[in-house]
């Protein structure tokens, strides 16, 4: 019988949420339209049109060693080219910011090939060949994985994911990469490092806290779902470590 | 697991306090505003004080305006004062690196400065192998001589370079017995008194693990220690001993029995407060990723003082723990920089590990009935899993639920090691008083662990969340280098080794097993004796109280130096 992933445990909406992002079989929900020229100016990992710098010669012009592995895993596009390996980092806001660390590197490793994803508190790298990422990115910006306020895309000075949020809705940024302005529209004026950009670039307006509090995937009892509330949940966790604990004694099977 | 009233939360004051004039429970609040780090009144001292240096010097130093992030400093946000815990006193988060609190680097002097040796080995030698008589006299005229000695003094030579004593002020040796007899016989300035030290029972269940044998605590001077290493301290302390015992018994200072009391003062008759580490870490006996839990336990002394409150017991240890493991070993000796205080502070300021743990002896009375104000073995819940699971999940869910209704609580803590640990901690302090049993406590930690990883989808950083993530499988399986009892671990444990917010911790949890059934040690009844000792120059019993005296620089330390610098 093949292995039909199951992606978590858990009754609530939350639980819901993160078994769809994680899920590669479901859509998801396209909400703005930031260009790839944008994407690359947020990233600032090179200038627009710029060629991708490389960090080896493309794979079909260098002597591959006889491996079978490399015979049986398809080089992504980035890999084949010899793209430098560059990142996007996101710090995920403890207010039903609609992803969060852990719950981004689950859905990247079931969505994307080639990538590292290292998981903090506060915010979440992800790291590939630099082509892969411009993709990857566009995804994970475009698509209801991404809020303009209450996500941000920080690359250092990443603090604000716990902090209480600015009077106008966003999370707090010491380098204030991107701005609320009176149109309603979030614009970075920073790159993910915080170097000023040339000209501003429009991620969208922020989605409102009704949508935020049904799409968010963590929990909290205050500004969404506690976790007391989806009781299979909690059980589920108390049974993994109740399982890890007996086979920490190695018991073996009569 | 079912949630419980209780109506007292021992954050709020530190919460109105840090954040005056706002609503504690508000989402949101205003930033960019506040002057950057002119905020705070401590960081402005520090700008002045390396203007002076430089102007001196003519090297540049602090400079934070220009040189953080290319001129955006610190402070775009409040910068928050934190209440020691415990104390009502508040401070500024940099008066807590040990590098700017004399209390911190002296409660890590003390232990590092100290051994214990036995005596019964010397009196064999002398009584059997050199037929000389030793009485409670030839005790006291040793001990009156080793004081003298100890300090660096000489006793035998007749034209030999010694210490000024106002630079070893805080060097000298006490000893102690189970026999009240040769107690009563002992000078009172040399004795370490067992019945005036401890509660009642503690002290009979000490004085007869004790028994008949004479230990001597020996503090060598901070300044010797420091300079050197904590390797430094059985050899000095034996060096003197030997020269001592010489003095007062007349022997001839190179006869072969000599070698007899030396080898019992280096190896034979001597308790190091911390074992010595692997190559790869490279660290002598008495430095501090040698000391075992159960050991550290010990040394901090809140249950002898408050042998009611095996809570407030357990988060003193909490506190010291953090400081020493954290901030010192793995902040400095191990890593370097600023970064780990950050992490350790937040285990003992603000009161918030204490809410939650008595949120925990609520829950616990209130479910297990354990009458936790009265320590004893016999109300224990028996350990297991279910049990476990339970108390750590409240703890856990409690927890994180007062994160959540107190957004100002959840930026007190920004950090998510910073929230893990103390979480975590609560839920095995909890486990660990319940049941009196300190695996139970550690496997509690993990549950709390994975339980706050789901429900938030976060948990510290990269590295923290290493250990806590395969815990639960060697928190109560003990195979060769894979577990132990809790007592026996250590910082230095395969599994504990490497990251900050969890080693004071584990620390707590191991004693807290033991302070709620009323054990009068944890580990090592000798080191329990010693660091009652009330001429140490920190206290162990109030290890919080005695870091917020440092950071409001009202601690005077040992390793004064002022008597041979010219004068500022």
């Amino acid at each position: 019988m093949a292995y039909k992933p199951q992606f978590g445990p858990g009754t609530s909406v939350v639980a819901e949420n993160r078994r769809k992002q994680m899920n590669p079989d479901y859509q998801l929900e396209k909400l703005r339209e930031v260009t790839d020229e944008d994407i690359v100016l947020i990233l600032g990992h090179r200038a627009p049109g710029a060629a991708y710098p490389t960090a080896h010669p493309p794979l079909a012009e260098q002597q591959e060693p006889a491996c079978p592995i490399r015979k049986i895993v398809e080089p992504t596009e980035g890999a084949k080219a010899g793209d430098r390996v560059r990142y996007i980092q996101f710090a995920d806001s403890m207010f039903n910011a609609p992803c969060q660390p852990y719950q981004r590197t689950y859905t990247e490793c079931y969505r994307f090939r080639g990538i590292d994803p290292g998981t903090l508190s506060g915010r979440q790298i992800v790291e590939c060949r630099e082509r892969d990422l411009e993709g990857y990115a566009k995804d994970l910006i475009n698509t209801e994985v991404f809020d303009p306020a209450r996500t941000g895309i920080r690359g250092a000075t990443v603090h604000g994911h716990s902090l209480r949020l600015a009077e106008d809705g966003m999370m707090f940024d010491m380098l204030q990469r991107c701005v609320l302005g009176d149109d309603g529209v979030v614009r970075y004026v920073k790159n993910q490092i915080g170097e000023p950009l040339d000209r501003a670039v429009e991620v969208g307006k922020p989605m409102d806290e009704a949508w935020l509090k049904v799409h968010t995937t963590m929990f909290h009892s205050l500004a969404g779902t506690g976790f007391r509330e989806d009781q299979e949940y909690v059980e589920y966790v108390q049974r993994i470590h109740s399982l890890r604990t007996k086979y920490g004694f190695m018991p073996k099977e009569e | 697991m079912a949630k419980i009233e209780r109506a007292q939360k021992l954050f709020l004051k530190s919460l109105k306090e840090k954040f005056q004039d706002q609503d504690v429970q508000s989402e949101k609040t205003e930033f960019y505003k506040f002057g950057g780090i002119r905020q705070s009144p401590r960081k402005l001292e520090f700008m002045k004080a390396s203007q002076a240096i430089e102007m001196q010097r003519g090297i540049p130093m602090y400079d934070p305006e220009r040189c953080h992030l290319g001129g955006l400093p610190m402070g775009q946000r409040q910068l928050m004062t934190y209440e020691v815990s415990g104390t009502g006193v508040y401070v500024e988060g940099d008066d807590l690196h040990f590098v700017n609190n004399s209390a911190m680097q002296q409660m890590w002097d003390d232990i590092r400065r100290t051994v214990i040796v036995g005596m019964d080995l010397a009196h064999a030698t002398l009584q059997k192998r050199l037929g000389k008589e030793v009485t409670p006299e030839t005790i006291n005229e040793y001990l009156h001589i080793l004081n003298h000695a100890m300090p660096g003094a000489a006793v035998v030579q007749e034209h030999m370079v010694e210490t000024h004593p106002g630079l070893v002020d805080d060097c000298y040796v006490k000893v102690f017995t189970g026999d009240d007899e040769l107690a009563d016989d002992i000078e009172p300035q040399f004795l370490l008194d067992i019945e005036k030290l401890f509660p009642a029972t503690s002290a009979e269940a000490l004085k007869a693990a004790v028994g008949k044998s004479m230990w001597q605590a020996i503090h060598i001077p901070t300044i010797v220690s420091r300079t050197c290493d904590g390797g430094t301290t059985s050899r000095w302390s034996a060096m003197q001993i030997g020269m001592s015992f010489i003095a007062a018994y007349r022997m001839c200072a190179g006869e072969a029995a000599v070698a007899d009391l030396s080898f019992a003062a280096k190896h034979a008759g001597v308790i190091q407060m911390a074992d010595i580490l692997p190559a790869r870490r490279a660290r002598g006996p008495n430095e501090p990723g040698g000391i075992k839990f159960g050991h550290f336990s010990d040394m901090i002394q809140t249950d002898r003082k408050y042998p009611h409150d095996p809570a407030k017991a357990a988060l003193e240890v909490v506190g010291a723990g953090t400081m020493l493991f954290d901030q010192i070993w793995l902040g400095s000796y191990m890593s370097g920089g600023v970064g780990f205080t950050q992490y350790a502070t937040a285990a003992y300021t603000d009161n918030i590990l204490d809410e939650y743990t008595y949120y925990g002896m609520d829950y616990i009375k209130d479910k297990y009935k354990v009458d936790w104000q009265n320590p004893n073995p016999d109300d224990k819940v028996t350990a297991t899993q279910d049990v476990v699971n339970d108390i750590a999940t409240e703890v856990t869910l409690n927890a994180m639920e007062q994160y959540e209704q107190f957004p100002t609580l959840m930026e007190d803590h920004f950090g998510g090691s910073q929230r893990a640990g103390v979480i975590a901690a609560a839920s095995g302090l909890s486990s660990g008083i319940a049941t009196g049993n300190s695996n139970a406590g550690l496997n509690g930690w993990y549950l709390s662990m994975l339980l706050h990883k789901e429900g938030w989808s976060r948990l510290g950083f990269f590295g923290y969340d290493l250990q806590d993530q395969c815990g639960s499988a060697n928190s109560l399986s003990v195979r060769p280098d894979e577990g132990a009892i809790g007592e026996f671990r250590g910082p230095n444990y395969p599994n504990y080794a490497m990251n900050v917010g969890h080693q004071g911790e584990y620390a707590a949890i191991v004693g807290s097993a033991h302070y709620s059934r009323g054990d009068a040690w944890s580990m090592n009844p000798l080191i329990k004796i010693t660091f009652a000792d009330p001429s140490l120059k920190f206290d162990f019993a109030e290890p919080r109280r005695e870091f917020a005296k440092g950071a409001i620089r009202e601690f005077e330390p040992a390793g004064e130096r002022s008597l041979i610098i010219p004068a500022r």
